[in-house]
């Protein structure tokens, strides 16, 4: 058995079969998951300095005197590797006193935060397949963004506690902008709240807890809570949906939470896609406390020390990023600085920051030519197990790196 | 009979909601410079209804412009795209429009254009084009 690394779920069920030392079957992963493993061969990089092709160890060398001279260095992205490397990647910042930050600041990382903190109640997939009963899918489309979520954690599979299946043991709540694939689930035992303003539903929750009236959903919202008070054991999958509804006013969510588990247990798990986001926040928040957007040198995280706002005021003369592609995620603005400053790309594939890239270091895909270990979004650790061992990976580049400094 | 003149009325503004999309996701391994990935990404979803009052069919190639950037994608009609607006899948083509303040959901106009989706390297020029 392997472990897909294709996002947050990590599952660890997936079988391959090999023909002629290829792998030429793939069961258990979802569409996502499949690809990574059938897809092994294709679009991966090459070493490079200027777009230029050169021999792996060049090209090593060219990063290790550009973090070397680096005086103000940026490590990005990391959510794709191994803890690992991970820890790798945060002990070369703190020696070149450098910033370090990953996708989860524009992605979940406040929600992480907010876990690690203690300031929601969480959980695990293991414990939510077995006894959760209402499961609110919040500003996130698993259908599409974790795909077997449903089958095999939440939604459909028969749990310890509850064995009758979906549609009698199981309630689900989608709150979405838009009827997505996962909201057309909503059907029998479920309720669609299609989500104008994320606070308004927030407050129709705690109203109809206080006792009031909710402004808007003014029967959904009551029959939900009542389902929650039966289910004794519910679960809030909160996405980036919800992340930017709330625009930064999570006290008001945190109420929320607080206030339903006055009547019943309620916990919270977010639902990213990033495979290791969680494994680089908790390292991160076990070394100083937070989980992103840190400066080694000045020993506090900031808004200020976000990728993208380094960035944007010129703050770094060199950046490292690891298995991300900020061309692909970023806007333009940022992909234009992003152009005029050293970057070092370590990545499996190609990418588009790898065209824009001074160097290019190949690495292997996590799980299937390294092992290693991830986190997944609910916390627990998993051990990969790799199909192929691959001698240059994310680890080996990240010592070569670190033996300059 | 009323006369239905938004069929003729082609240039529209919309929100347009950004998210995932397996079966783009799938054609990021496969490779971000293959035409697949192009095929998968260089996207905008409107629903059957809204996509036909607009006047607007499936494949046509459509100029999208947000904060005085355009590209050109093509029409899919999709029946989980926001009733009155548009989906588009998380890409370079959807970075290459929105800023920070609209990461997620961004204002946009959609109107009929010539020729073909806009390539990758296209982008890619407008990215190296200050340096």
């Amino acid at each position: 058995m392997h472990v897909c690394t294709g996002c947050s779920c990590l599952c660890d069920d997936v079988e391959v079969e090999l023909e002629d030392g290829v792998i030429s079957r793939v069961y258990n992963a979802c569409r996502r998951g499949a690809g990574i493993f059938l897809n092994l061969n294709s679009s991966r990089a090459s070493p490079s300095i200027d777009g230029e092709q050169v021999e792996l160890e060049r090209a090593l060398e060219k990063a290790q005197e550009l973090i070397q001279g680096s005086e103000n260095l940026v490590i990005y992205g990391l959510d794709t590797t191994t803890l690992e490397a991970q820890k790798l990647a945060i002990e070369l910042a703190e020696k070149k006193e450098a910033f370090i930050d990953d996708n989860s600041t524009f992605c979940l990382g406040d929600f992480v935060e907010m876990i690690l903190k203690k300031e929601v109640p969480s959980t695990t997939l293991e414990e939510v397949k077995d006894n959760a009963y209402v499961i609110f899918y919040w500003g996130t489309d698993p259908y599409h963004s974790l795909s077997r979520h449903l089958s095999k954690y939440t939604y459909y599979p028969r749990g310890a506690n509850r064995q009758r299946g979906y549609e009698e043991d199981r309630f689900l709540v989608v709150v979405d902008v838009r009827k997505t694939h996962t909201a057309k689930l909503a059907k029998k035992n479920a309720r669609f709240l299609k989500a104008g303003n994320d606070e308004e539903i927030i407050r129709g929750f705690i109203d109809a807890l206080e006792g009031r009236s909710p402004k808007i959903f003014q029967k959904d919202i009551p029959r939900i809570l009542k389902e929650m008070e039966k289910g004794k054991f519910n679960v809030i999958f909160g996405g980036l949906g919800l992340k930017y509804g709330l625009n930064g006013n999570y006290d008001l969510f945190k109420e929320m939470i607080e206030r339903m588990n006055e009547k019943s247990e309620v916990y919270f798990l977010p639902a990213g896609c990033h495979p290791n986001m969680r494994g680089f926040n908790e390292l991160l928040f076990e070394k100083t406390g937070h989980v992103n957007r840190y400066s080694f040198r000045e020993k506090r995280s900031s808004d200020d020390f976000a990728f993208h706002r380094l960035l944007e005021s010129d703050s770094v003369d060199t950046a490292l990023i690891v298995g991300s592609d900020p061309l692909n995620s970023l806007p333009l603005e940022y992909a234009k600085k992003l152009a005029e400053t050293n970057t070092i790309v370590v990545d499996p594939r190609e990418t588009f920051t790898g065209r824009i890239a001074k160097v290019v270091l190949p690495s292997a895909i996590s799980g299937v030519e390294s092992g290693g270990t991830m986190v997944g979004a609910d916390g627990t650790r998993i051990e990969l197990k790799q199909v192929f061992e691959k001698e240059i990976n994310d680890e080996y580049i990240l010592k070569k790196l670190l033996e300059v400094v | 009979m009323p006369l239905e003149f938004s069929k003729f009325l082609k240039k529209v503004s919309v929100e347009v909601v950004v998210g995932r999309w397996s079966f783009q996701v799938e054609a990021v391994d496969k490779g971000k410079f293959s035409e697949e990935f192009v095929e998968r990404s260089a996207v905008i979803y409107l629903t059957d209804d809204f996509g036909k009052a607009n006047g607007f069919r499936e494949g046509d190639v459509v100029r999208v412009s947000s904060g005085g950037k355009s590209v050109n994608l093509k029409v899919m009609f999709s029946d989980v795209a926001p009733e009155n607006g548009a989906f588009m899948p998380n890409s370079i083509y959807v970075s290459y429009l929105v800023d920070f303040s609209n990461f997620k959901r961004f204002r946009a106009t959609i109107e009929p254009a010539d020729g073909s989706v806009t390539e990758i390297d296209e982008i890619m020029q407008e990215v190296l084009s200050s340096n």
